[in-house]
């Protein structure tokens, strides 16, 4: 019986590969932390690709902190700054941050802007606490009503890579920070009138 | 030159000796796990070169692999470092069947570079090579058993049929069904998957042996540290313990594996710019004086607010003493600590010498240090942050000059000198949380180690600042606890605090970024009273 070239090179390629993967991996198992999700979404292209702003940077610095690397949520990081919200921000344990980016605050009713930036710790503070949810929300779980740390609730919907916040798109998503999962969004949210 | 040589191979030549190779290289690994797991796991040739790559690794394949596999950026660019070596090992199996010689000589090649990996690591002896060369060994014999089987020349008995040029006629064997020639490779394929495969499986029952730790008694300090004052913890919901408990202590380091150290093979060498180099293994540092102290740590990425210090009770012996014994030189202004997977940490030894309670630490909270945290010996220096000296799994303590060397953290441009900057935390109430109206207590910690704590400030919603009251003093290489009555009012509210030392230096408001030394700000909590 002739042993096929083709089919040897794979059945041996592979049974090799496999020993050589099955130590390796083994070698290596005890130190590897468990897997976490990828970003995703389309605008994910326009976070920097090393430095403190990068996926890589961001993952070990508190939210605030990571977002104050990121030139595509500087806008952000000036409301959150004006509004005091740094520290808590960053100090806040496993909770979900909706960011909205540049284009999204540009995008914003500039009347509504100038009133929230004029009310730093009032309306400014409610707007952007608004944007906040307790927990960690992985893709899996973003589906649905959430309360918010402001007070009133936000609706996600959507699945895969396709999800909108109160109508508004997720752009890039599932970003790991130290203390907090980001989704970045192109619209600035405003909480429900009490 | 046997016939083979000049016939290019065929196919399944080409497939069996990629086979062979990666077979081989299984071996290496499994057989060199096997060694490292009974001598000094840390030694393993994959730990050793995987964590080099780790470091070599260019910046922007970093952020690729993130981008890619999120946080799982280190077990991308692993399993990128095995399917390189996976592609070798088959390249070098089909060259082997080629010509022997070209492979026995690939598998030396990379014995001697996992040889070299293992041996210029700090404190490194000849018996960390066993895992590399046994390897190499048992390597070098799978592959040459393996090809010698695939490549057996035609015998006299048996005339080679003529399939033309190309064709290769050992393996004509193979494929015409010479039983014996096919069996044998194929058995010994199995057995040399069985021996790499049955080796790790023995590696790893012997790694989970219970660490040496559990097993060790330490004696009593000669110096004791002062009975801690009753009023030095308040106690409160919420607020950090005043003795942080060992498994909440915070760990920062870069270890890609946590270091086993085997107590009875480890060795802190003293040397450098000494007159008398000294050596001591485990069983002499605790025979000496060990002093007794409470100490808070702290890392210079905190971020205002953040949570990378603690307190902790810890057992060691004074670094001067040692330092005095082996008798330190003029000029000797560096002390350079290197810990067993290759952190090299710089401390002035001015400061080290001057008096504070610096010392090489084996007890923490009254046992042996955990692993995490740096068995069997780290050095903690009061005052300075971690990175300028609390080496972890110490193992080399090097006098030398700051001109002559720059420890790992400098080389990345972190300031070689770095006192602990004054900073106040809140730790109750939480940020975003939402309290009941009423007496709230808002309530946390203050540091500014080898200096103390004067006094702690709060305020409200930007009103006037108002004195804290402070736990009892301990030490001033510790933090101190600090509360303020607040009678809280419904609505949202901006909760900030400030703290003086006792040179009457009070925290700068202005934010500095923890690089190059260290954060500075007023840590503030937005929360809301219901």
């Amino acid at each position: 019986m002739r042993i096929s070239g083709r089919r040897s090179l794979m059945t041996s390629l592979t049974v090799g590969a496999l020993a050589l993967g099955l130590t390796s991996s083994v070698a290596f198992g005890q130190s590897m932390a468990p897997m976490a999700d990828t970003p995703f979404g389309a605008g994910c292209a326009a976070v920097p690709a090393d430095g403190d702003g990068s996926f890589a940077g961001m993952a070990d610095d508190p939210v605030a902190t990571a977002a104050s690397a990121n030139p595509i949520l500087s806008t952000l990081v000036t409301a959150v700054t004006a509004a005091g919200l740094g520290d808590t921000l960053n100090g806040a344990e496993d909770i979900t941050v909706f960011a909205p980016t540049n284009d999204a605050f540009t995008a914003l009713d500039p009347a509504t802007l100038e009133a929230a930036l004029a009310d730093p710790t009032g309306l400014l503070t409610t707007v952007l606490t608004y944007h906040v949810v307790p927990g960690r929300l992985s893709p899996d779980m973003l589906a649905g009503t959430h309360p918010t740390l402001q007070g009133g609730e936000l609706t996600v919907e959507g699945m895969g890579d396709a999800f909108t916040v109160n109508g508004a798109n997720v752009v890039c998503g599932n970003v790991q920070t130290a203390n907090a999962t980001v989704y970045l969004i192109d619209a600035v949210l405003l909480p429900p009138a009490e | 030159m046997t016939p083979q040589q000049h016939h290019r191979p065929s196919r399944t030549t080409i497939a069996l000796g990629a086979l062979s190779g990666l077979l081989a290289a299984a071996v290496a690994v499994g057989v060199g796990e096997l060694v490292a797991a009974l001598t000094d796991p840390a030694t393993s040739s994959l730990v050793v070169v995987g964590g080099t790559f780790i470091d070599l690794t260019p910046e922007w394949l970093k952020s690729f692999a993130i981008a890619t596999f999120g946080d799982q950026d280190k077990i991308a660019l692993l399993a990128g470092i095995v399917a390189t070596l996976a592609i070798v090992a088959a390249a070098l199996g089909v060259l082997a069947a080629r010509d022997l010689r070209l492979g026995v000589m690939g598998i030396v090649a990379f014995g001697v570079v996992g040889s070299v990996a293992a041996l210029t690591r700090p404190g490194a002896t000849l018996i960390d090579l066993l895992p590399t060369l046994m390897g190499t060994a048992c390597a070098l014999v799978a592959l040459v058993l393996l090809i010698r089987t695939l490549v057996q020349p035609a015998s006299p008995a048996s005339p080679v049929p003529d399939l033309g040029a190309g064709t290769d006629p050992g393996v004509i064997r193979l494929a015409t069904g010479e039983p014996a020639s096919r069996r044998s490779f194929l058995a010994l394929s199995a057995g040399t998957f069985g021996v790499a495969a049955g080796s790790m499986v023995v590696a790893q029952v012997l790694s989970g042996r219970p660490t040496q730790a559990a097993s060790i008694a330490l004696p009593a300090p000669s110096s004791p540290a002062g009975a801690i004052p009753a009023g030095a913890d308040l106690a409160l919901d919420g607020l950090s313990p005043y003795i942080t408990p060992t498994d909440r202590f915070y760990r920062v380091d870069t270890a890609l594996v946590i270091p086993s150290v085997d107590v009875a093979s480890w060795r802190l060498r003293i040397g450098g710019m000494v007159d008398r180099p000294m050596e001591l293994d485990y069983a002499a540092l605790l025979a000496r004086p060990l002093a007794e102290r409470v100490i808070t740590l702290t890392c210079v990425s905190n971020q205002v607010g953040g949570k990378y210090a603690g307190t902790a009770t810890w057992l060691g012996v004074p670094l001067r003493d040692l330092l005095a014994e082996a008798g330190v030189q003029a000029g000797a202004d560096q002390i350079v600590s290197r810990s067993v997977d290759g952190m090299s940490i710089g401390t002035p030894t001015t400061v080290a010498m001057d008096g504070r309670d610096a010392m090489i630490a084996v007890g923490m909270n009254g046992a042996p240090l955990p692993a995490v945290n740096g068995f069997p010996a780290r050095m903690l220096v009061p005052g300075l942050y971690g990175y300028v000296s609390a080496t972890k799994w110490l193992t080399e303590i090097e006098l030398t000059t700051f001109d002559a060397f720059d420890p790992y953290w400098v080389t990345r441009g972190w300031a070689p000198e770095a006192p602990i900057k004054t900073m106040s935390r809140i730790d109750t109430p939480r940020p975003l949380s939402t309290l009941p109206a009423g007496r709230l207590a808002i309530a946390g910690v203050a540091w500014a180690q080898h200096r103390g704590i004067d006094g702690v400030e709060v305020r409200v919603d930007g009103g006037p600042w108002q004195e804290a009251r402070l736990a009892a003093v301990d030490t001033i290489d510790t933090w101190r606890q600090w509360v303020l009555e607040w009678d809280a009012t419904p609505g949202r509210h901006l909760l900030e605090v400030r703290a003086t030392d006792a040179t009457g230096a009070t925290q700068p408001e202005q934010r500095a970024e923890p690089f190059p030394d260290g954060a500075t700000g007023w840590h503030s909590v937005v929360m809301t009273v219901a």
